[in-house]
């Protein structure tokens, strides 16, 4: 009972045989995958059968790589590189599943639009854009209708979908970074996106709220400058980072009051397993008034990372409420905003000891503390985590500068540690 | 009874099954390393096969036995559980040395048992292996043919690499196609006006003379003998002799032209059949044309000066040794596959012809 195959011919030059060029096409590709274009292409010259092996190339990447030499002219590498884009394009045969254009010199060219329009018709599944030098480039309106799409990358580029734009229906991944673009077509992307699991959002402009209502995210990543962040329907929501890069230092009056955005943020978040509280987003979280806990427990969450500004009373309360509310979390990583420690400006300089009364972490195991300066918040906060956590193994000290070093590990030698196991390693700066 | 029973859960108590390669002959195999292969493993479950000797599973015509070997022992090695990342990778590492014949064996049998961690493994070496090396290091090492033809060569090539040899020579074959062309365009006009016949004889006259005055006058037709010299002798390679071919080509014309451009007149009416060659090969040639060889007018003149003059020094070095290729070319004549003449420099024979300006 033989399986039906494809006969092989024999190919046979000369003395020894060729073995390479019998293999499946579909193997081939995966060996000139693993090259460069310009290698892959370069193949068309080894021999009559290897012509237009290279042509059939699923995924074509266009960076650096593809031009041997580099120039601060601009117009000399526009030519080279659209002559060479143009040129694989119009003799590639069969699907395109991945088109990356990433090249350093390259300023956004009307070329892209052409390129655009010509992958969308070809059903493009993956297209990279990366435009590293210049204005953001406008992306023309024909990569709105490609509903082949499934992962889209873009990096400085304008977005501005036509009015017609009625989403990706099979999106599933979508990273923009250093983008533009405005409020209600940000929405209007996520919400008709209905299959987007990976949300990738770094740098932009134009949006200052972020309502984001996706009921297949599993990851989201951001980090910009915005004003608040909800989500809605989000329940697959398993990891999150967060990074707000805007001081709330002098909206903190407007925001006096106001219900808790711990308890707003968390309301849909109920199997968020990874959290990352970046750059100033505790702060924001911290506003208005901090639970002590959250009234459902995150009980998959197992990592946390937050940056914190251990001079703020109020960060360090929307800490402990999430410790409370974590009774699972295994790892933690503290990282210090030291820019902000060295000024104590209205707010209360020491936090209070009996609050980290009643907040086990059981479950802890790793720790790393970050930019320590031997303050005595810190001391309160890392004490707390030696006297609570059985079954911590290691805690990882790292201070923010040689100052003060020899006293801040003469504290920690003192601590007490519930866990026989623990270790503390003291890194240098 | 104890140590009966203790028999059954030895652990050298493996189960094997029966694999036959396409050469007929049999062997047993361990069943869990085996089934480490979809392939196998779907035969298996989906048709019982491989419990006996008769009723073998067949492996597919790309694996041979000593393959198969090196394919079980990679099989063991990654099915047994508790392995770490690393020892995986350091595995791969030394299992992948062999040389290129049998890797690309391996991939070939890899493929046909769908073992895709194997075919990615090798197939990343075999990407290796061709990544920066020249072509000729490539066909050294897979064994593959040598054989484009020296004509496909000589069409411009993908400037993919950008270098500078090519680059020269695409722009010499630039610069003759458009030399070519331009002749071919006065030649087109001559042509037209011998087949209109009722124009009188007094038009055709003068319209030969202003042509005849723009041309670069006897330069040019001195080039052109050459070509139809050369043409004439591909077309019809039992005849050296081409003089002969030519001056009997010219007393057969009827005495209508003017003594000065008897040449562009004969050259043209010879020329008739090969004209119609010529156009199909420029348009069938222009499809690989690269851009690189007509962008020529994009540079300015101090630029467009010094091209041309590396292309003449490249010229120069290629006719340098073009006599003794000619010698090669005229007693293979006969063998070589006949390509349609075209006017893009693909003939070898064709560039010898035209930049005999000495």
């Amino acid at each position: 009972m033989k399986r039906g195959e494809q006969p092989q011919s024999p190919c046979l030059t000369d003395l020894q045989p060729d073995k390479l060029s019998c293999l499946p096409g579909h193997v081939i590709d995966q060996i000139l995958s693993h090259l460069s274009i310009r290698e892959a292409v370069r193949t068309s010259v080894l021999s009559s059968k290897w012509r237009y092996k290279w042509s059939t190339l699923p995924n074509l990447v266009f960076d650096n790589q593809c031009l041997p030499i580099s120039s601060q002219d601009h117009s000399i590498i526009k030519n080279k590189l659209v002559r060479i884009i143009d040129h694989v394009l119009l003799l590639h045969s069969g699907a395109i599943n991945k088109f990356k254009l990433s090249h350093r010199d390259l300023i956004g060219v009307i070329d892209i639009d052409r390129w655009t329009l010509y992958l969308t018709r070809r059903s493009i599944k993956e297209l990279v854009l990366e435009i590293w030098k210049g204005h953001r480039y406008k992306i023309p309106s024909c990569l709105f209708t490609c509903q082949s799409l499934i992962h889209l990358e873009l990096f400085n580029c304008w977005l501005k979908p036509p009015s017609t734009f009625i989403g990706f229906r099979n999106l599933k991944s979508l990273d923009l970074q250093h983008v533009t673009m405005d409020q209600d077509v940000f929405e209007n992307l996520i919400s008709n996106c209905p299959l987007l699991e990976r949300l990738t959002l770094m740098n932009f402009d134009g949006l200052t709220h972020l309502n984001i209502d996706a009921p297949n995210l599993q990851f989201f990543d951001i980090g910009g400058k915005f004003e608040d962040v909800t989500f809605e329907n989000t329940f697959h929501l398993a990891v999150v980072s967060i990074g707000l890069y805007l001081n709330l230092e002098n909206e903190k009056n407007r925001w006096q009051g106001s219900s808790s955005n711990l308890l707003k943020f968390f309301v849909h978040l109920p199997h968020v397993r990874r959290l990352e509280v970046q750059s100033y987003f505790l702060k924001y979280l911290a506003v208005g008034v901090v639970p002590l806990k959250l009234p459902r427990p995150c009980v998959d969450l197992t990592y946390l990372s937050i940056r914190i500004n251990f001079n703020d009373s109020k960060e360090i309360s929307a800490a402990l409420c999430l410790f409370r509310s974590s009774p699972n979390l295994q790892e933690l990583e503290v990282l210090a905003r030291t820019e902000e420690q060295q000024s104590t400006l209205g707010i209360q300089a020491y936090s209070r000891e009996d609050e980290y009364w009643n907040c086990p972490v059981v479950q802890l195991q790793y720790v790393r503390m970050d930019g320590i300066s031997g303050i005595k918040p810190e001391l309160n906060f890392i004490s707390f985590l030696l006297l609570y956590s059985p079954v911590l193994e290691r805690m990882t000290v790292k201070p923010a500068s040689s100052n003060g070093g020899s006293e801040l590990m003469k504290e920690l030698l003192r601590f007490r540690r519930a866990s026989g196991l623990a270790e503390i390693i003291y890194l240098d700066p | 009874m104890s140590e009966a029973a203790m028999a059954v859960v030895k652990p050298e108590m493996k189960s094997y099954i029966w694999v036959q390669t396409v050469d007929g002959s049999l062997q047993q195999v361990e069943e869990e390393v085996a089934m480490f292969c979809p392939m196998i493993c779907q035969e298996r479950l989906q048709t019982g096969m491989g419990s006996s000797k008769n009723y073998a599973i067949s492996l597919p015509q790309r694996v041979n036995p000593a393959i198969f070997g090196l394919i079980l022992d990679y099989c063991r090695f990654h099915q047994a559980p508790g392995r770490s990342n690393k020892e995986r990778k350091t595995f791969d590492e030394k299992f992948i040395r062999m040389d290129t014949k049998k890797l690309c064996e391996l991939t070939s049998a890899a493929d046909s048992l769908q073992l895709k961690p194997l075919v990615d493994l090798t197939s990343r070496a075999l990407a290796r292996i061709i990544e920066g090396k020249t072509p000729e290091e490539i066909r050294e090492a897979f064994h593959l043919p040598d054989d484009l033809t020296e004509e496909e060569k000589l069409e411009p090539l993908r400037n993919m690499t950008d270098d500078p040899r090519i680059r020269l020579l695409n722009r010499l074959y630039a610069r003759k196609r458009k030399e070519l062309k331009e002749r071919q365009k006065l030649k087109n006009v001559v042509v037209e006006e011998e087949r209109v016949d009722d124009r009188s004889v007094d038009d055709l006259l003068s319209f030969i003379n202003s042509v005849d005055g723009d041309t670069k006058g006897t330069k040019t037709s001195k080039n052109k003998k050459k070509n139809r010299r050369r043409k004439d002798h591909i077309k019809d390679p039992s005849s050296i002799n081409t003089n002969e071919n030519f001056n009997k080509g010219l007393n057969a014309l009827p005495p209508l032209c003017h003594n000065g451009v008897a040449n562009n007149v004969s050259e043209a009416s010879t020329s008739n059949h090969l004209r119609m060659q010529n156009l199909a090969t420029v348009s069938f040639s222009s499809k690989h044309e690269f851009v690189d060889g007509g962008d020529d007018d994009d540079l300015d003149p101090a630029m467009k000066e010094e091209l041309d003059r590396e292309v003449e020094d490249f010229a120069r070095r290629l006719n340098s040794d073009w006599p003794e290729r000619m010698q090669e070319i005229l007693s293979l004549g006969q063998e070589r596959r006949l390509v349609p003449i075209s006017v893009n420099g693909n003939c070898s024979t064709q560039i010898y012809t035209g930049l005999d300006r000495r």
